[in-house]
């Protein structure tokens, strides 16, 4: 199937629109504005909710973008894997399970945001943005795990070629101009996820303190600071 | 000085023929991977009509305006292009990619010389064809799962098909199910035709030509593996297959979020809250 005009333009050109605006736009920023390079952190503010927000999300998005990292590297190693049922099924199964974390996880993001005084005074309009264009992408990519099974071995043999063909310089809109129109609509959305990301807070992932991972937590302790201020 | 003009005129006269071979074998390269898969000039149907005598039966205007744009023409409710789709059981003519008026005519015209021989090279001779062979059903189910690696290296079918009630969680459905291809598509010979060169456009970019299936080892235990599964199950969404999946997921998310419950057992929840009461 030829790629329709709208295709070449959301498929064919739109990528490179926005991986340049992504690469110039965190460049000048941390050179001109180095320290707003942060996730502006509200946890100090509510931290109830914000575990069952910060903590299932980002467990979530990062088995779920590790998933479809691997399928771009090494589509072969995915379509071997998934040559037995079984193993298909698990990996299936485990990728909807990571992106039902994600979808709990952000929506106790903007629910807290939108219900805390105190947070959603400390929330921009572009970190709204932000949430409404995650909330697209997790629900097209569950809806598309859902409806279109088996989305692993899929992109590995179909979608993975088209974003080698965008890697290459030689874009090949129409591999992908017969697929199902919210596979479209999430392509799409992680083009816009990477045009806005130098102009969000989602810059933190450039800067991420890995040893959070791992390391042990760290206590924090006031020593009679509350009886001094009583009295 | 005439033996000079006569060796010119026969170089350019041998230039000509050679150039109206090579067009010949290019149309015939065309045929081949874009039409021989759903039609035979004189070979009978497969999934398309016989294309023997073809502009015997429609007017040339029409099939070059058909084979540019069949989407097209199919949308507009043309009472022929709808007459051609219920006669192939509903499956549409697959656009072909690149295809314009000029390149149809060619092929037409080539349609229209084979037609004239007794019996055309694409009557379908080619095409791997022999009875049902239950002892080929279970290779044909590897290949179809995967379990057994495709010659050219395309992925198995499951990715994106379903057929009948093969694997606990069902097949992929990305694409259309298989269960009844062999009845859909008007038999086995005709899906052995469409499996030999696939012409929708995903199809046609994972099997191209050089990674065409073998026609001994892979197509025809598909196509027996295929037509099994129709004589076995009935083609069915497999709603259970979807459910169980889902409520898999969900389940292992929820052990999961109760794993992160006991794993941070200990955090703070108490002190930061207090230290950071909104003021009543």
């Amino acid at each position: 199937m030829n790629a329709t005009p709208l295709e070449v333009l959301l498929f064919g050109a739109a990528p490179y629109a926005a991986l340049a605006l992504f690469f110039v736009g965190t460049i000048v920023r941390y050179r001109t504005r180095p320290f707003t390079y942060s996730s502006l952190s509200t946890q100090f503010l509510e931290n109830k909710r914000h575990f069952w927000a910060q903590v299932p999300f980002h467990y979530g998005v990062l088995t779920v973008l590790a998933g479809h990292l691997v399928a771009f590297l090494l589509p072969d190693a995915i379509l071997w894997w998934n040559a037995r049922p079984l193993r298909l099924y698990a990996l299936e199964v485990t990728g909807l399970a990571a992106a039902a974390l994600t979808l709990v996880g952000l929506v106790n993001i903007v629910v807290r945001r939108a219900r805390h005084r105190m947070v959603r005074a400390s929330t921009s309009a572009m970190d709204w943005v932000v949430y409404a264009l995650l909330l697209v992408q997790v629900t097209s990519g569950m809806d598309l795990a859902v409806s279109k099974t088996w989305g692993s071995s899929w992109f590995a043999s179909v979608v993975s070629p088209y974003l080698w063909s965008l890697a290459k310089f030689s874009p090949e809109p129409d591999r992908i101009a017969a697929l199902p129109f919210v596979f479209k609509m999430h392509v799409v959305g992680l083009w816009a996820i990477l045009g806005v990301f130098p102009f969000t807070r989602l810059v933190h992932v450039l800067v991420v303190p890995n040893p959070y991972l791992w390391r042990r937590p760290q206590v924090a302790r006031w020593y009679g600071v509350r009886r001094q201020a009583r009295a | 000085m005439r033996t000079r003009v006569a060796a010119a005129l026969v170089t350019v006269l041998s230039l000509a023929a050679a150039a109206g071979e090579a067009r010949a074998d290019g149309d015939a390269d065309d045929f081949k991977t874009s039409c021989a898969n759903c039609h035979t000039i004189g070979g009978g149907r497969l999934v398309g009509p016989d294309l023997k005598d073809v502009e015997k039966r429609k007017d040339r205007a029409w099939l070059v305006g058909f084979v540019t744009d069949p989407t097209g023409v199919l949308a507009s409710g043309d009472p022929y292009a709808q007459k051609l789709l219920a006669e192939a059981n509903r499956v549409p003519m697959t656009p072909i990619a690149g295809m314009n008026a000029k390149r149809a005519g060619q092929l037409l015209d080539l349609v229209a010389a084979e037609s004239k021989l007794e019996k055309s090279r694409f009557a379908g001779g080619a095409v791997p064809d022999r009875a049902f062979d239950a002892k080929n059903v279970p290779v044909g189910r590897d290949l179809y799962t995967g379990a057994a690696g495709l010659k050219g290296d395309g992925p198995a079918c499951i990715g994106c098909h379903r057929v009948g009630d093969t694997g606990a969680l069902g097949g992929g459905r990305l694409a259309p199910d298989l269960t009844d291809a062999v009845a859909r598509l008007g038999g086995r010979k005709a899906l052995s035709a469409w499996l030999s060169a696939p012409p929708t456009p995903t199809m046609k970019r994972l099997f191209p030509f050089e990674k065409a299936l073998d026609p001994e080892r892979e197509i025809l235990p598909l196509v027996d593996f295929l037509q099994d599964a129709a004589a076995r199950h009935a083609p069915s969404e497999r709603a259970p297959a979807r459910v169980a999946f889902v409520l898999l997921a969900l389940g292992l998310a929820g052990a999961l979020l109760v794993g992160m419950e006991i794993a941070w057992r200990r955090r703070f929840r108490g002190v930061r809250e207090t230290l950071v009461k909104e003021p009543s």
